[in-house]
């Protein structure tokens, strides 16, 4: 059986978690193979593959909850201050390029500090510089720039619809 | 009839305008103005003027109440540049008009060159006051918009989403129609096709008067038509873009708030964790290069085969066995065996112990032991053990307590 190109790379890299974005040459590979791939993960592994116009992820039921928790918290955190600051913080996730101080600086002034104090992750600026640098980086759901710049990756709307799921959960409580 | 000149009235209102534009702000709010809240502004400004406002006509009686007169109203809403937004079902009012008014123009009244002119006057009349109702709605919704966007009332974001649904739904959509040009039954359409045939009638009609009057229509209507245009770009471009993001943003928000107010409580985006797992380490080279390198620098080793191990306990059986004979019978050999060894500066080891433990199965010992007897702990140098407390004596004779019984 003759394998599409770059098949390693895209398990390697799905395996580990990380979301393949559009403009990275295996993400073609693997919308080109869909169905192969989705067949793939599921018979090898029961993943669901999770294909969108901008990026690629595999979803398990061996879920990295406390990682994901941590970076929903740091994203609910981040524009829930921007837009106090009366910024767009949609449009400021798809196109804006950040530096850590900005945002460290966002997380220092929050009034979730109690949130904050008690998260591993988002508790002083080495946790929160290790968690943008290292796990997110890492993830690609962002993309450094220099040591201290970065940007944030598609991958983002992961959490935006999930805010905007929980939203819906709100309005469906409240109805009933 | 007013008496009073215009210059006085003028002044009237310049002297006076924070009375009639607080008058404004409650006409505005309430939709009239209370005779209590009529005489509260008076009061606050210390003003005794309610026969001036009634006798120039600013203010006209409303039962009890007050209501600021249309074109005053009018004027202030333009000067205070605050106006009050119009139901798109008010501006179409003015499309009906321009259509039934345009039906009549084309259908020919050259018969009565009077009539005609009112009806393009009057069309005018009706084609401005839409234009600059679409502008003053477009204004409104823009600052209503951005007032929601900096959120000064601080309402929360259910309350946004609310609000800018009911912008968007009642307001925005709406108005969005009677400008959308590619709408066959819009507003700007049919300007668009009253603007053609002006064109034509501006170029074709016999009657200089005629002639003209379609010609100042004709530029009315391009200035008009870029207005609507321009006016069309700001709610498809900016105003609509805008509150559906404040919209779709205080929807996110209110997720995110619920998220922060219960963080774990809430399942967080399933997210693959990295469970990539190796039948060895990840570090198994590494480990493997230094295992074998511990031998690579291993010093030489030499044996002599010659030496003798000094210290090495050597087990006399015949010895221990004389000694054991001339103190039989013993009651517990193996606190014998450490009383051999009391002396010894090596100490008790388990090898001692074991090796002088062959003495039990000499041929010449009796060894007896008793079940209700209790264990008897040895302690050697490296261990504890728990023997049996047995009694030996030689075989054929007799212990002491045997021949006293």
């Amino acid at each position: 059986m003759e394998y599409p190109e770059k098949h390693r790379l895209i398990v390697e890299d799905l395996m580990a978690g990380r979301f393949i974005l559009s403009r990275e040459k295996h993400f073609e590979v693997l919308k080109g193979n869909e169905p192969f791939y989705t067949e793939f993960f599921k018979k090898s592994f029961d993943y669901q593959l999770v294909v969108t116009e901008e990026y690629a992820y595999i979803v398990s039921e061996d879920t990295d909850e406390t990682i994901s928790r941590d970076i929903s918290i740091f994203f609910a955190i981040l524009c829930y201050e921007l837009d106090k600051q009366g910024k767009n913080f949609l449009d400021g996730l798809q196109y804006s390029e950040y530096s850590f101080e900005e945002v460290n600086q966002l997380f220092e002034n929050s009034s979730y500090t109690d949130l904050i104090q008690t998260n591993k992750q988002l508790k002083d600026d080495d946790s929160r510089r290790k968690l943008l640098f290292s796990t997110m980086s890492r993830k690609n759901i962002i993309d450094k720039v220099t040591d201290d710049k970065f940007y944030f990756t598609p991958a983002y709307k992961i959490f935006i619809d999930f805010a905007r799921e929980v939203a819906d959960m709100q309005v469906a409580e409240e109805d009933n | 009839m007013i008496k009073a000149e215009p210059k006085t009235i003028l002044y009237f209102l310049w002297n006076y305008f924070d009375v009639v534009k607080d008058l404004f702000d409650i006409q505005a709010d309430e939709g009239i103005i209370k005779k209590e809240m009529f005489a509260e502004v008076l009061k606050k400004h210390d003003k005794d003027i309610k026969q001036q406002l009634l006798e120039y006509k600013i203010l006209k009686s409303q039962k009890d109440d007050y209501e600021l007169r249309d074109v005053y109203y009018k004027m202030l809403e333009f000067v205070l540049f605050e106006f009050r937004p119009m139901l798109p079902e008010e501006i179409a009012k003015f499309g009906m008009a321009i259509g039934e008014l345009f039906k009549r123009i084309r259908g020919k009244s050259e018969g009565n060159k009077e009539i005609l002119l009112e009806r393009i006057r009057a069309l005018s009349t009706q084609i401005r006051e839409f234009s600059d109702a679409v502008e003053k709605n477009s204004i409104r919704l823009l600052n209503e918009t951005r007032d929601l966007k900096a959120n000064a009332a601080k309402v929360d974001y259910r309350e946004k989403i609310q609000r800018a649904s009911f912008w968007i739904h009642y307001y925005i959509i709406p108005l969005n129609t009677i400008l959308d040009v590619n709408h066959k039954e819009s507003v700007s359409n049919r300007l668009l096709e009253i603007s053609e045939y002006a064109n034509q009638m501006r170029l074709n009609s016999t009657e200089e008067e005629i002639r003209q009057s379609f010609e100042r229509l004709y530029f009315m209507l391009r200035q008009t038509n870029d207005d609507l245009l321009r006016q069309s770009k700001i709610l498809t471009h900016e105003l609509l873009p805008l509150i559906e993001r404040i919209r779709t943003e205080s929807i996110i928000l209110t997720g995110f708030i619920k998220l922060l107010k219960n963080p774990y409580k809430i399942t967080p985006p399933r997210l693959t964790s990295s469970n990539k797992k190796n039948p060895v380490s990840d570090k198994i080279y590494l480990s493997t290069k230094e295992y074998f390198e511990q031998f690579s620098y291993m010093s030489e080793t030499f044996i002599d085969q010659y030496s003798e191990d000094m210290d090495k306990w050597l087990f006399k059986k015949e010895v221990y066995k004389k000694k054991l004979v001339s103190q039989l019978p013993v009651e517990n050999f193996f606190g014998w065996c450490m009383e051999q060894f009391n002396e010894d500066p090596a100490g008790l080891t388990n090898e001692k112990v074991f090796a002088v433990t062959s003495l039990l199965f000499d041929q010449d010992f009796d060894v007896s032991y008793s079940e209700k007897s209790k264990a008897f702990k040895v302690t050697t140098r490296t261990a504890k053990l728990n023997v049996p407390l047995l009694k030996i004596s030689q075989h054929g004779i007799p212990g002491k307590a045997q021949v006293n019984s």
